[in-house]
């Protein structure tokens, strides 16, 4: 159970967050130098100062992504994501969106994940309004010509192609077909193959009237600004972006995923796996419905990644594995608990057999010590201290908190860590993983898989 | 939150160089007779990186993964008064990172703290680089670890490639070695050997030190002294730098079942310190644009091509991508690269590259370590770490007919290696080249 005071504190997220996914939001509570602002439309504007160099960095962050995704969009958001940087009402196509890229010497990308697509640029502080202007052109005024879209399909195809010529893309791609059954497109922002190369304007222009609305978006302002005259800007260049009027998460709800019925174990065999991979993971916490889970689980997972720790003592430091590592990343609904090995080859059963081993213990009280946890709690606040070193970074961190969660789960992790509790953790732990339906992968060579008969021993518990 | 398995992004981020804004100015101090440089951070992290010359020319080729494997040794076999859990233990409570990279021109102990730790890791540090153990156990250890982590880099198919475009195009130089080794190279490494091939390189004649942080000047110089204390002077390094030049197209290829096909060029660049690097610098940066432009959005061909100017001791300049039109790929590649040696970039494209530039030179010295990396490359490659702050100015300076002359100038023949399905591409296309008065193709 988590503190009396943290759970009220996390019943306070939720429902700050479901305000956010209503209509007008309360104003947040933010690290120094942050600032927060909600324009008429419902365009949430974040502007964080930082002169640590002389650049600004804008980025536009959307709900979207995979988890809006059912089989007949999959991988449409990404494909989405690459169109943005195309045509649009005052740059006809890409060749003029990348010259205008270079007038202004900026640095930019996008990326597609499941709770969230995010576009940012980087570039000299002077050309703020030039490029708010820029990225105003690109998120409102798009257009998704029949051409452009042909040439972009085989991109994102390629995308995909070069995924899964990496064994690791491939035991994390197993995963979460087992991990998520009929629901994998909700999980997986690569998407279907067919659904990309035979993608549409038309599906392009759904996704845009549904998520691409201010209502389901943030902007991000953050470098060497001051915050006033960038919310002027915001407002005069953003403020006519009309509303959709309803929350899109809320009109087009995501279906609940079903929990994991029974363990499963794969075996894929790959001939371009010179060595072992293996993946195994659970079902986990969802900040809609858990968020103490949620911090507990960072917690407990970087108490394991200490060399100390009795999982990296078991597997590293006996030489059963290269390398071990347990994760979990923050999402709104289902999220999945992952670990992942490099198994020492020549020691592959006793690596798979000490890993059970080793998360059949996971609950036991003495499984971690005091001090484990103590300085686990410390080396987050220092990882913090470090992720907030690069200014043009900020943006993107706290984007993927306000999709997820909300910015007050932002703000106060760090003192939220903290207070986690033994209690916290072992009920996350007993909650999502002891005894729980787990899925195992192993990505091999044939030739392996043979010789030290895999099958006989990569089963599920 | 952390644990990013996968994420899809638009496009590889661009990477630069250099320094900044509202920190103090750097400098240089000669602690014993080794170079340390210090950069101000204004910050409260502390980036220090001990830099130990030479690269794979420090090593014969059937030695090549023995720094690398010595350097991991110093964190993780050990040291005088702490074996490796306790070592390791009292890192992990202050969340410090001390560790080492292995690169071709060079290797670093690396260690990165907050400002509060820095007494509490600095002894480790020294103790790392002054005392290491070299335990026998934990030497097996590291060695399955390497062999193992040689063979998962080997499937990945980006480095694949790229190990083996080094092998092919730089056959028979120093830079065909691989700093990781080989796996039947690696197995054979002993600890005894690696602790006598350290002892070798940890010699002042091959160190340089790099510190990017808030630091009195005092203590530095203080601890740094203290450092060196009974470390022997050496023999002098001396960075070869080796020019490379392909005198015909050549094509290599080896069959993997991907899902793609992945190609990889290596042809000519301006050594280190003549009149062309910049120039050649800015023309590959221009030349990545246009390569994107041409392979990517006007022809749908690959999602990630690749274009640029590889620096180091031997400098050339790379071309990657992957394709499951591998022969559409060349014919597109030498037109535009036939294009441009007969009308050059155009004088807005020079221009709004230098923009560029100035943007990637700021966004690299957002952090400490960004800064401590240029500034050791700067150091080892040209000599000159403040050439991590000047060239910014130098860019500004280039002229339009310099950045078309460079180009023109070094690429000529490529050598091409491809791995993927080996029916899907006519090696022809890749050996015929460009036919052009300015390029001495070779068919």
């Amino acid at each position: 159970m988590v503190t009396p005071n943290l759970s009220k504190l996390i019943c306070l997220f939720i429902t700050a967050s479901m305000l956010c996914l209503s209509s007008a939001s309360a104003q947040p509570k933010l690290p120094h130098g942050y600032f927060w602002k909600q324009l008429p439309n419902g365009l949430q504007v974040v502007v964080i100062e930082n002169n640590k160099v002389p650049l600004a960095t804008i980025e536009i962050a959307v709900k979207n992504g995979a988890y809006t995704e059912g089989p007949e969009f999959s991988g449409l958001s990404h494909l989405f994501e690459h169109m943005f940087f195309k045509a649009n009402k005052d740059y006809p196509d890409q060749a003029a969106f990348l010259k205008r890229t270079q007038e202004l010497g900026a640095i930019w990308n996008g990326t597609t994940d499941v709770e969230r697509v995010n576009y940012f640029f980087t570039f000299d502080r002077d050309s703020l309004s030039a490029g708010l202007r820029f990225m105003n052109a690109a998120i409102r005024y798009l257009r998704f010509s029949p051409d452009e879209m042909v040439k972009e399909r085989p991109v994102v195809d390629g995308e995909f192609q070069r995924a899964e010529s990496d064994p690791g893309f491939q035991v994390w791609y197993e995963t979460q077909k087992l991990l998520w059954g009929d629901l994998i497109t909700r999980k997986n922002a690569i998407g279907i193959h067919e659904v990309i190369n035979t993608a549409t304007p038309e599906k392009m222009n759904v996704i845009k009237g549904k998520y691409y609305v201010p209502n389901n978006s943030l902007l991000t302002i953050c470098g060497d600004v001051k915050h006033d005259d960038a919310f002027a800007l915001a407002e005069k260049i953003y403020g006519s972006w009309e509303s959709s009027g309803v929350n899109p998460i809320e009109k087009y709800p995501i279906p609940a995923f079903p929990p994991l019925i029974k363990s499963s174990a794969l075996i894929k065999e790959s001939t371009i796996a010179k060595t072992p991979y293996i993946m195994y993971s659970w079902q986990g916490p969802a900040y809609a419905t858990d968020s103490a889970a949620t911090l507990a689980i960072d917690v407990f997972t970087n108490i394991l990644s200490l060399n100390s720790s009795k999982i990296q003592q078991a597997l590293v430091n006996k030489g059963l594995a290269s390398a071990v590592s347990l994760g979990s990343q923050t999402t709104h609904y289902v999220s999945s608990i992952e670990t992942f090995i490099l198994p020492n080859p020549n020691k592959l059963k006793e690596c798979y057999a000490e890993l059970q081993n080793q998360i059949s213990m996971f609950a036991s009280p003495d499984y971690y010590t005091d001090e484990q946890l103590k300085d686990a709690k410390a080396n987050l606040l220092r990882n913090s201290i470090r992720a907030k070193e690069k200014p043009s970074s900020q943006a993107s961190q706290m984007s993927f908190f306000w999709c997820s969660t909300s910015l007050d789960y932002f703000t106060n992790q760090d003192n939220n860590y903290q207070k986690v509790s033994r209690e916290d953790i072992t009920r996350m732990i007993k909650t999502y993983i002891t005894n729980k339906p787990s899925v195992s992968v192993m990505v091999i060579s044939p030739e392996m898989s043979k010789s030290t008969s895999a099958s006989t021993f990569f089963a599920a518990k | 939150m952390k644990t990013k398995i996968f994420i899809l992004t638009m496009a590889a981020v661009a990477a630069y160089i250099c320094p900044v804004f509202a920190q103090q100015p750097a400098y240089e101090t000669i602690v014993d007779g080794v170079k340390v440089i210090v950069q101000p951070s204004g910050n409260d992290i502390v980036e220090i990186q001990t830099v130990f010359k030479g690269g794979v020319m420090n090593y014969p080729a059937n030695k090549q993964g023995i720094e690398a494997i010595a350097m991991n040794a110093l964190t993780e076999c050990g040291t005088a008064r702490y074996d490796k859990n306790s070592f390791k233990n009292q890192l992990d409570k202050v969340s410090a990172q001390v560790y080492s990279s292995t690169s071709k021109d060079f290797s670093v102990l690396r260690m990165n703290c907050i400002k509060n730790d820095f007494d509490t890791v600095w002894p480790l540090y020294v103790e790392a680089l002054k005392m290491p153990a070299f335990n026998a156990v934990e030497f097996a250890r590291i060695k399955q670890d390497a062999i193992n982590i040689l063979k998962a880099n080997e499937s990945s198919p980006g480095q694949a490639i790229d190990n083996y475009a080094n092998k092919v195009a730089f056959a028979g130089r120093d830079y065909a070695k691989n700093p990781n080794g080989t796996v039947e190279i690696v197995q054979t490494i002993t600890s005894e050997e690696a602790k006598a091939y350290y002892k070798s390189i940890f010699v002042k004649s091959h160190l340089a030190i790099v510190i990017v942080a808030d630091l009195d000047r005092q203590d530095i110089e203080r601890k740094i002294h203290a450092l060196l204390s009974g470390i022997n002077a050496g023999a002098p390094v001396k960075m070869n730098k080796e020019f490379f030049r392909a005198y015909k197209n050549t094509f290599s290829s080896e069959p993997r079942d991907l899902a793609t096909n992945y190609v990889e060029g290596v042809t000519s660049g301006p050594l280190p310190g003549t009149p062309d690097y910049n120039a050649f610098y800015v023309a590959m940066r221009i030349f990545a644009d246009r390569h994107f432009l041409d392979i990517r959005t006007t022809n749908g061909l690959s999602y990630a091509p690749g274009a640029y100017f590889s620096n180091g001791t031997t400098s050339v300049a790379k071309f990657t991508v992957s394709t499951t039109q591998p022969d559409k790929y060349i014919s597109v590649f030498y037109k535009l690269v036939d294009k441009i040696k007969k009308e050059g970039f155009t004088a807005d494209e020079v221009k709004n590259m230098k923009v560029t530039y100035l943007t990637g030179f700021y966004y690299k010295q957002e952090t400490n370590s960004a800064q401590a990396s240029s500034l050791v490359s700067n150091e080892v490659i040209h000599n000159d770490w403040r050439r991590s702050l000047t060239l910014v100015n130098d860019v500004k300076k280039l002229t339009d007919s310099e950045v078309n002359d460079a180009f023109r100038k070094y690429i000529g023949n490529i050598v091409w290696v491809y791995q993927g399905d080996t029916k899907k591409v006519n090696p022809l296309l890749y050996t015929n080249g460009i036919v052009a008065p300015d390029n001495p193709v070779v068919h």
